[in-house]
């Protein structure tokens, strides 16, 4: 039997020895690579069309103000959606993101913007810092929650965080009384403004590129490097795909799903702050509709609805496509009310076409 | 929908009407398949194979698991699409394959009965045997008089008595496939398939079975009778086709043939090259169980496993050999006993655990063990990265050098590291199941049915593994439903009969007789 060596250890000298040993014969499979280059390729494909159909169709999209308006909208809807990759590769959903970045937000814009008494105890106005570990924090908290209520109250995915995404909203509009935050009740009181660094965060550019776009491409870079290169995300992909398998194999299924949600309410605080610097304000219902569209954004990005295939790469490909798809038809004069019945078909098209190429190359 | 004209009035004479001086001289042919070809991902199932049925005869399929007797009858019921080959039945040419559908083939007088059950166990007995056709008062409600009294005459028919309104789910899984014969009958089909009717069926309820076969057979019935047991043959059936590795071997009236002849044209070798056994050194006691009991599975399981030992585990269908597997893996909740590994007491309430004392499970469900979209090399990790905690970093290039070195020994083939598991055939994903146990230093590996539909060739390799396991000092804890493998690679069997022990034989000290008496 071979000796046991862990995975993580570092054997370069013999690296050389083994490869040249092994037969020639152990090729990449071609065919396989190709299948799965073209089903990322596709939905690039689709964003090359979309944005040289909009560049022609009107002067406004192909500028460089408007590219960086572009960026700022994806950003939000990109950050929520690698949290939501990684859940729905777990075999997941998780529709309460944007109700997390909505509450995680609004809590952490009345502790900045206003004094509170607590027991006696005058608290605030956090500075910036303070703030976003609160955000953070709380944003772990409710995806925490909503992996326990999953793994320990066997409850599917669906339900507790259609429950969930209820619940916080509510908790946010009771935080902040239905109003904005800063609005001009809270504002008269004390400091009133939401720090200028996190106004940064969300309209700010660093050499002309926008800030939310470089967090969005961070965050995807710490998500595909998580998914590849970590226990944790190669037990994500296990369970996904096979979860019986993943536990024969000793693989904590319940630990993996809380620890995959409290990543997704990580990444929905992210969202919700920078949503928040972007609007200059936050509010309750901040983000309504991000859910769905970050869930697009990962399936037109390839990941299998029912787990344990894709990458956040796709998914950025797709949340682009979801923010060029709602900058053109905002640059196109679609009114509002349409944009929500043509985004809602668009999700459902592409899980068909997603199904249909599934059966059609039999995975 | 349109029957061929010559089913057409098979189809509206009730049985008993029909002339059976008629049937037996004549000997209409009922069915004929002919170069029926199947190919799945990584394996060719079915190679260019005929076979036909006559009115009034037992016709055998036999064959080792995986040998391609479930995958033609499964093109016959319409619920597979066959790749080429041509059918008839009656004289009428089934010419578009997708003509071929699970009702379709109903409707033509086909019956199954498949070895896994397709009953609705939430339902009652009388509701199942009545499924998709629930006979309806002149108001359209269902009536419930007739579904019970109906079904309660076909269970009689069977000689069988169960209250009709039994939830199914609660049936033992004996009085569950009688129920499934008594539904399929209830249909009074022309072409009767029996997949393995008596894997689970005690030696009365066997002879039984047999007395309704006879009785359908002089009716005109004709009856695919699906089996591995040779045995069974010159009981019941008429002809006998073999089939090895997705070929046929050949078509022979049952007279001509005897059980010697049979294991040569279903084995195709030799038994000494199929199970190769050196055995290990028999070294202290590796594993220990003591009093083990599951909560209506298992009662008082005691034995010991020694270093270097293939202990065998014999049971009938549900008797709690998989639920031994499963308990000793933590994944079973004890109700009580001690399990020791190595003199020390061990707690395992999870696979995880399980893992960090040094025992695997190959699970019965090849399904249950692999994750499908991985490729080899994820899979044969998979058991040591749990182990780890979640933020540790994997190195890919290792991972991939050992995935290379199992590919190599245990000749996996096709050998691609990129390509998903589930392109691969059975034998070939049970070794990548195996190689992760291998790798991960394992003391005690416990393999629940670990040939159970992969070919001939694989097993062998398979056993080849166990054997040089053992031969290292590793415990094996081998569960199969095959005696034959049992008394050829085990040290010492245990036989399981409804969860609870029934003896331990030592290696050569027993036959399959005796196996299958202390069993049932």
């Amino acid at each position: 039997m071979t000796e046991k060596i862990p995975l993580d250890t570092n054997i370069n000298t013999t690296a050389e020895v083994v490869t040249q040993t092994l037969t020639p014969s152990i090729l990449p499979n071609r065919k396989e690579h190709l299948r799965r280059w073209l089903v990322q390729a596709g939905a690039l494909f689709a964003l090359l069309l979309l944005s040289l159909y909009l560049s022609f169709a009107t002067p406004h999209f192909l500028t460089s103000s408007n590219i960086a308006n572009v960026a700022r909208q994806t950003a939000v809807t990109a950050i929520l959606a690698v949290g939501q990759t990684m859940v729905i590769l777990s075999s997941g959903i998780d529709l309460s993101v944007a109700a997390i970045a909505g509450l995680s937000a609004s809590i952490s814009a009345v502790l900045m913007t206003s004094q509170l008494n607590i027991f006696g105890l005058t608290i605030g106005p956090f500075p910036f810092a303070a703030g976003v570990l609160v955000a953070l924090i709380v944003g772990c908290l409710a995806g925490c929650i909503n992996g326990l209520i999953i793994t320990k109250g066997r409850i599917p995915d669906f339900i507790a965080t259609l429950g969930m995404l209820g619940t916080y909203r509510g908790i946010a509009l009771l935080v902040t009384g239905g109003l904005p935050v800063p609005s001009h009740l809270t504002a008269t009181e004390l400091k009133g403004y939401l720090p200028e660094t996190l106004i940064w965060l969300g309209a700010g550019d660093i050499f002309g590129f926008p800030v939310p776009g470089l967090i969005a491409l961070a965050i995807v870079a710490l998500g595909w490097f998580l998914l590849r290169y970590t226990v944790f995300g190669r037990s994500i992909y296990a369970v996904g795909g096979n979860r019986e398998a993943a536990r024969i194999s000793g693989i904590s299924v319940n630990r993996t799903k809380i620890l995959v949600y409290t990543f997704s309410g990580l990444m929905a605080a992210i969202a919700g702050l920078v949503l928040t610097g972007r609007l200059n304000s936050a509010n309750a219902l901040m983000g309504e509709g991000e859910e769905l569209r970050s869930i697009a954004a990962t399936v037109i990005g390839g990941t299998n609805l029912f787990g344990g295939e894709g990458s956040v790469l796709g998914t950025l490909i797709g949340a682009m496509i979801m923010g060029v798809l709602g900058n053109g038809l905002n640059l196109l004069n679609v009114s509002a009310f349409w944009q929500r019945v043509i985004q809602g078909l668009v999700i459902i098209l592409v899980v068909i076409l997603d199904q249909w190429r599934r059966r059609r190359f039999g995975s | 929908m349109q029957l061929p004209l010559c089913f057409q009035s098979m189809v509206d004479t009730p049985l008993s009407e029909v002339d059976e001086r008629n049937m037996t001289r004549t000997q209409q042919l009922l069915l004929s398949m002919e170069k029926i070809d199947k190919r799945f991902p990584g394996v060719h199932a079915l190679n260019q194979v005929d076979f036909d049925l006559y009115q009034g005869e037992v016709h055998i399929l036999l064959g080792e698991n995986g040998a391609g007797k479930s995958t033609l009858m499964k093109i016959l019921s319409g619920s597979l699409p066959r790749d080429s080959g041509r059918i008839f039945i009656g004289n009428h040419e089934m010419q578009e394959i997708s003509q071929m559908t699970p009702e379709y083939a109903q409707t033509l007088g086909i019956g199954m009965v498949y070895q896994e059950l397709s009953l609705v166990p939430t339902l009652s007995v009388a509701e199942n045997i009545f499924l998709g056709r629930l006979p309806r008062t002149k108001f359209g409600l269902v009536d419930w008089k007739k579904i019970h009294e109906g079904a309660k005459h076909s269970l009689n028919t069977l000689g069988i008595n169960i209250d009709t309104r039994t939830i199914t789910g609660t049936l033992s899984v004996a009085e569950q496939q009688l129920t499934e014969i008594a539904r399929v009958l209830e249909k009074q089909p022309r072409i009767l398939v029996l997949d393995e009717p008596t894997s689970a069926l005690s030696d009365t309820e066997r002879s039984r079975l047999f007395e309704i076969i006879r009785r359908l057979r002089s009716k005109g019935v004709g009856i695919i009778y699906i089996s591995h047991r040779l045995a069974e043959v010159p009981l019941i059936g008429d002809r006998v086709t073999v089939l090895r590795d997705g070929q046929k071997i050949g078509t022979l009236p049952v007279s001509e043939v005897n059980e010697e002849k049979l294991a040569q044209m279903v084995v195709g070798r030799k038994l000494t090259e199929q199970y190769p056994k050196h055995g290990g050194e028999k070294g202290n006691v590796l594993l220990r169980v003591e009093n083990l009991s599951v909560p209506g599975k298992l009662q008082n399981i005691s034995f010991e496993l020694f270093e270097g030992e293939i202990f065998g585990v014999f049971g009938l269908m549900g008797a709690g050999q998989s639920e031994l597997a499963r308990a000793l893996f933590g994944l079973e909740p004890l109700s009580c006993g001690q399990i020791y590994v190595n003199d020390r007491i061990v707690n395992v309430r999870n696979s995880e655990e399980a893992i960090r004392v040094g025992i695997g499970l190959i699970p019965r469900d090849r399904r249950e063990g692999l994750v499908p979209m991985l490729p080899i090399p994820p899979n044969i990790t998979l058991g040591q990265i749990s182990q780890y905690s979640p933020i540790r970093f994997l190195n890919l290039r290792k991972e991939r050098q050992i995935a290379q070195q199992y590919v190599k020994d245990l000749r996996i083939q096709p050998p691609l590291l990129d390509r998903p598991v589930l392109y691969l055939s059975g034998g070939n994903q049970q070794k990548v199941v195996l190689a992760r146990w291998l790798y991960g230093d394992t003391k005690v590996l416990i393999l629940d049915d670990p040939t159970r539909g992969i070919d001939v060739g694989a097993k062998a390799e398979v056993f080849s593994i166990m054997d040089d396991l053992s031969k290292k000092g590793a415990g094996i804890l081998f569960i199969s439903s095959e005696m034959q493998e049992l008394l050829a690679m085990a040290d010492r069997i245990m036989v399981l009969r409804r969860g609870k022990m029934a003896n331990i034989f030592q290696r050569g000290e027993v036959d399959q007789e005796d196996l299958l008496k202390y069993a049932s």
